[in-house]
């Protein structure tokens, strides 16, 4: 057995010890390695995050693009070219005819018909970004029409701007053009082909999935019957690496060309390192924290106030959210139409005197104590600990709580909360996208359950608020509704169920020699992309 | 015992150490004090073991003494000074919110003993108890118990104790009752075999003639039979409970922010492991000493109190 | 139980076997109550997590009527015991159901993914047997000495680490500070598509493939972990064949052979070693168990694809079917190997003969 032993140990030695010092990923393929643990399905109807948004955008086609380079402007895609009826209410697509489906099927009117009434009928939070423009289930019928094979015909029920529905509507997730002939077959129980779709894509672009193995690898490899220019790079192999040391490793020896979740600690001290370079774009997503005012005492206007002075924005945007974010108060993003500008958009600032002011206002003398939820994430533990040292100076005691997200996400549907920390991200580049969410609420019934509106879940319900942000979208004078929207950011940022706090950065770095690494707030390109 | 009254009265403190040394024990409570007093100095001479001990003292001191010793507090951030390498102001240097490392370290102390100290005194007596009446009691009860043990002992520790935080919710308390109940099943196998080795002996048979009834039998006479074991094997498990602790720290569902217990740091510092080492070595050094030492004393015990396995 | 009525005829060797039946087959009840045991405990640790199993599939925010329609789906407005015996007929049938995570059938996630932490529990029990009973029996040899000092410190530093920190700050050290090692992960990008999956286990795939690039890099992948799990593995077995080794040491017929010249060395290895074998290989397959349920935490650090970290995350997500599942699988190993070192003490060990 010793001699087994011996052998095994210097086999294993030699072999350790002889690895090539650099790995190097193979020319034709681009490594990426993320975090993929939130990706659990590739139907375009169900898909409600970041990661596997951006796979299924570089996977599907819609009917028309956001542009390259400007994330608020709309592009000809499947759709050559539109035309808006006078009387605003109804747009007319002439898609182009060479687009073929992997499958063999041309790529009709009838596919977008289809996909876009089974996101209403699934009925998935993807459906809101369809009925948040009037559109239901009952109505899909005169809305999507398909007027010959290669002619769409989307009907409105009220006069939205039409730059909203060509931003909110057809250009994305909902927008996906999908083989609705060769999904038909795939149908079971008339489940329009969910189940299918769960881990398999039928639809027109530049990348086809072909392989998800969750928790290892999705792999993407170019569609040869793709109607465009073939991309630059014809496979891409994205890791599973959730750890952020070991994606950092694994750049700097080579063995992955990008590295999408690094901390702000990783990239400063990766300055130096000429093989490298940090890439970031600015996100339509706030961090904020959220208040249950079905609560006491949150239900209290000047309570809520009193959080927003708790927070060193500044301190929090040097350190812990360096390279993640800066500091915003107001739910519209910088970037989006009608958004307030950097300094007005973020007029908060640390100040508990003004912070125990606002208490004693409300009528609040003596502390209380309040549980603050939030998922384990590269920085809400930080902020967490931020504010739970500063509340309690003013004798407030918050006690952190971790959950699994799908823990917390039970905790939101059911307003089971005091406190939370999270994201929201908008698909418009606009104040609308935002405000209609975080601001309105159709209906504030539990039994409503509308859980697509953040407003909802903290039961956070004004009239006033629902008019005034119908009001401003219809508004057509440009300058006067402008200034309605910077009147309602204002005044939300004051009564507001959340404090908005950091529009967060999307980060990536890449090794020196990935070229074009397109991206905005929306979109990543990966069909740009290649090494030289 | 009374029927030695005089003998066992306390004895004068020149002739303790005589009563202790003694050839023959005149009373029972003799016989104990000397097996006892044999053991400890079986025990004070195994110097790994006193290492052990030391260290155990040296964090019994550092819980307790924590707030004297400890030059800042445990909660008291200053983003200023975030991430400073181990100096004279900071020995471990501080973490990601300005915090002082050393001070964490040692207010974290209390925490991983009142875990570890908690979830044994809950999974000890629990596994001591089943363990014993199934023994003693044999046929469906054995049955039904070591069925009940078997089960828990197939289930992953650690995914039950995760399991029961997630369904109790996060927090220390929490961890150390989800910690316990996945621990006590291998104590109740332990104590349930020495009980088998025992409950045929005379002396158990005597206790039955006296009248003694099932229960007083398993409380009176076999449970202190068993406890030597029982602690041994309680020591030693008292190094994995810390593990898995740090464990359910490490994954978010421990103990909560801002408690400075010594896996959820660590879980904290592996974000900064190639940029700021100290972040998780220090708290990583804590964790494997402690534990250690518990090893160590445990191993320690068994060989002084337990010669028959080594 | 249905055949044992033909068995009752009376004669010698019908008898024999007969008994040996009733015993197999009492130890048969056993395995499936505690099999049931288990299923049971699953279920209702499912039932008990605050996770909402809707919310968990269709995110935050979707319709009310999208959560009615999958709440029917999922059986959740039935009785609870109906649900139950559902649940349990599935089980039984080797169905866990479909991973929210994955939206495969959970039995065929567990086939994939098992492969990995088989490969790693494979090689770390191999090194930890072949360096822990070496060194046991050289401290029980030497009870006492310095050696016994050395090799006893040692193990319970193996016992005493956590091992994610030891993951933690190995990689740090060999992969990015001196570049021995190679890094997370099973293999290299590189050869991500070379590779023909036969058994699940790269080494032997790559060997059966005579590709000994893909082999040298997945060696040096394994270095580290399987270093770490083996440590761990290697300090309880060590403290095992020391006691065992102790306890054969001081019986009479050691003392009398040593009395009759026979070297010290001729003493252990032939005849106190063979009686400790048999114990010995309870013992392995016991620490294999752990290792099989105990890298969880080594995987995640390593960004292993096996079978612990998919737990973790699936219990982390409220992926119930996928925990459950995996559960079940791991304690039906955990038993069965039980079993065998049960059967096999039966048949093997001379005190129980």
């Amino acid at each position: 057995m010793t001699k087994h032993l011996s052998i095994g140990c210097a086999l294993l030695a030699a072999t350790a010890l002889t690895l090539p010092a650099q790995a190097q990923t193979p020319q034709n393929t681009m490594v990426m390695a993320w975090n993929l643990d939130a990706i659990s399905n590739f139907d375009p109807a169900q898909i409600g995050e970041v990661v596997t948004n951006e796979l299924i955008t570089n996977i599907c086609d819609s009917l028309v693009a956001l542009d390259m380079e400007n994330e608020s402007e709309v592009v000809p895609w499947l759709a050559e070219s539109w035309e808006v009826s006078d009387d605003n209410m109804s747009i007319t697509f002439n898609m182009r005819t060479d687009a073929v489906h992997p499958s063999g099927n041309p790529v009709t009117a009838h596919d977008l018909v289809w996909s876009m009434t089974r996101v209403l009928e699934l009925g998935f939070g993807n459906a809101a970004m369809l009925t948040s423009y009037g559109f239901t289930v009952e109505n899909a019928i005169e809305s999507f029409v398909a007027l010959d094979d290669h002619t769409f015909q989307l009907n409105l029920s009220d006069p939205f701007p039409i730059s909203i529905i060509m931003q909110a509507v057809v250009s994305g997730r909902v927008g996906h053009v999908l083989d609705s002939v060769y999904l038909k077959d795939k149908e079971v129980d008339g489940d329009w082909a969910n189940d299918y779709l769960t881990t398999n894509t039928a639809c027109v672009g530049p990348y086809h999935l072909r392989q998800w193995s969750a928790g290892e690898v999705v792999v993407l490899e170019a569609n040869d019957n793709w109607w465009g220019d073939g991309p630059a790079t014809p496979r891409w192999i994205i890791r599973h690496v959730p750890e952020a040391g070991s994606q950092r490793l694994m750049l700097e020896q080579g063995e992955i060309d990008i590295a999408r979740s690094l901390g702000a600690e990783d990239i400063i001290s990766m300055q130096d390192n000429p093989n490298v370079v940090p890439a970031s774009t600015l996100n339509h997503q706030i961090f904020h924290m959220s208040f249950q005012t079905g609560r006491e005492p949150f239900d209290n206007d000047l309570v809520r106030h009193a959080f927003r002075y708790m927070f060193d924005y500044d301190a929090l945007a040097d350190t812990v959210m360096a390279f993640q974010g800066i500091p915003r108060h107001t739910v519209v993003p910088y970037g989006a139409f009608a958004a307030l500008d950097r300094e007005e958009g973020a007029p908060f600032y640390l100040d508990l005197d003004k912070a125990r002011e606002l208490l004693e206002e409300a009528g609040i003398t003596e502390g209380f104590t309040a549980s603050l939820y939030i998922a384990p994430g590269p920085f809400a533990p930080e902020v967490a600990q931020h504010l739970q040292a500063n509340a309690a100076e003013l004798g407030i005691t918050i006690n952190i709580e971790q959950m699994a997200s799908a823990q917390l996400f039970s905790a939101l549907r059911g307003r089971e909360f005091d406190l939370t920390l999270s994201s929201w991200q908008t698909n418009i580049a606009h104040a609308h996208g935002m405000l209609e969410r975080h601001a309105t609420n159709p209906d504030n019934d539990f039994d409503s359950q509308l859980a697509m509106y953040p407003s909802w879940r903290k039961s956070w319900y004004r009239p006033d608020f629902n008019e005034r942000v119908r009001a401003a979208l219809f508004e057509t004078d440009e300058e006067r509704q402008l200034e309605m929207y910077r009147q309602l950011q204002l005044d939300h940022m004051e009564q507001a169920a959340g404090a908005y706090l950091f529009q967060q950065y999307n980060n990536a770095v890449l090794r020196s020699n990935v070229e074009d690494w397109k991206w905005h707030a929306f979109r990543v390109f990966y069909r740009e992309a290649h090494k030289n | 015992m009374t029927e030695h009254p005089i003998t066992d009265a306390p004895p004068t403190r020149e002739s303790l150490r005589d009563w202790l040394n003694a050839p023959v024990a005149k009373s029972p409570g003799q016989a104990r004090a000397q097996s006892i007093w044999r053991a400890a100095k079986r025990l004070g001479g195994n110097y790994a073991a006193m290492a052990g001990l030391f260290i155990l003292i040296v964090l019994v001191g550092a819980a307790a003494f924590a707030p004297w010793l400890a030059p800042y507090g445990p909660f008291e951030q200053d983003l200023n000074r975030r991430l400073l390498p181990p100096s004279a102001d900071h020995w471990f240097g501080t973490d990601q919110l300005g915090r002082d490392i050393y001070s964490r370290v040692l207010h974290g102390a209390s925490i991983t003993l009142r875990i570890a100290l908690l979830a044994a005194a809950i999974a000890g007596p629990i596994g001591l108890l089943v363990g014993a009446t199934a023994g003693y009691l044999g046929g469906w009860v054995d049955t039904v118990a070591m069925r009940v043990v078997d089960v828990f002992l197939a289930f992953p520790a650690l995914i039950l104790a995760l399991a029961f935080v997630a369904a109790l919710g996060a927090g220390i308390n929490n961890a150390v009752i989800a910690i316990a109940l996945a621990s006590w099943p291998p104590i109740a196998r332990l104590a349930r075999a020495e009980t088998l080795s025992v409950r045929k002996s005379d002396y158990i048979a005597a206790a039955r003639l006296t009248g003694a009834g099932p229960l007083r039998i398993i409380v009176r006479h076999i449970m202190p039979i068993c406890i030597p074991s029982v602690v041994i094997r309680v020591t030693l498990n008292m190094a994995g409970i810390i593990l898995t602790a740090a464990g359910l720290g490490f994954l978010g569902l421990g103990a909560q922010p801002p408690m400075p217990e010594w896996g959820a740091m660590l879980a904290t510092g592996r974000e900064f492991m190639l940029t700021h080492w100290w972040l998780a070595t220090m708290p990583g050094i804590a964790i494997l000493t402690v534990s250690l030492a518990f090893n160590l004393l445990g191993d320690g015990l068994r060989d002084a109190l337990d010669p028959r396995h080594g | 139980m249905a055949d044992a009525s033909n068995l009752a005829r009376p004669s010698l060797t019908g008898r024999r076997w007969y008994r040996r039946s009733v015993a197999t087959a009492r130890i048969l009840l056993t395995v499936a109550i505690t099999m049931l045991g288990l299923i049971t405990l699953t279920f209702f640790i499912g039932r008990v997590l605050p996770f909402d199993p809707v919310v968990a599939i269709l995110g935050d925010d979707s319709s009310r009527e999208a959560y009615d329609r999958v709440y029917r789906q999922l059986g959740l407005d039935r009785p609870l015991y109906e649900q139950f015996f559902t649940y349990m007929r599935d089980v039984l049938s080797f169905d866990f159901g479909r991973s929210l995570s994955s939206g495969r059938p959970v039995i065929d996630d567990i086939t994939r993914v098992f492969p990995a932490t088989v490969e790693l529990a494979l090689l770390s029990i191999f090194f930890g047997v072949a360096i822990g009973v070496p060194l046991g029996v050289a401290a029980a040899a030497r009870q006492g000495s310095w050696i016994d000092q050395l090799i006893r410190v040692f193990a319970l530093i193996g016992f005493s680490a956590p091992n994610f920190w030891l993951g933690l700050v190995g990689l740090a050290v060999f992969f990015a500070g001196l570049g021995w090692v190679g890094g997370p992960g099973r293999l290299s990008t590189f050869y991500q598509f070379d590779i023909e999956i036969r058994t699940g286990l790269i080494l032997i795939d790559s060997a059966l493939m005579q590709r000994w690039d893909i082999f040298q890099d997945a060696v040096s992948r394994l270095v580290l972990p399987v270093g770490i799990l083996a440590y761990g593995a290697m300090a309880f077995i060590a403290r095992m064949t020391r006691s065992f080794m102790l306890e054969q040491l001081s019986q009479e017929y050691i003392i009398a052979a040593r009395a009759k010249g026979v070297s010290r060395t001729a003493v252990i290895w032939v005849h106190a070693f063979p009686n400790i074998a048999v114990q010995l290989v309870t013992v392995i397959a016991l620490a294999f168990g752990f290792l099989l349920e105990g890298a969880v935490l080594t995987e995640t650090v390593f960004a292993w694809p096996g079978l612990g970290r998919y737990m973790t995350t699936a219990l982390l997500r409220g992926d119930m079917n996928a925990v459950l599942g995996c559960v079940i699988v791991i304690g039906l190993i955990f038993i069965t190997l039980n079993l065998l070192c049960d059967l096999f003490y039966r048949s093997f060990d001379p005190r129980t003969r």
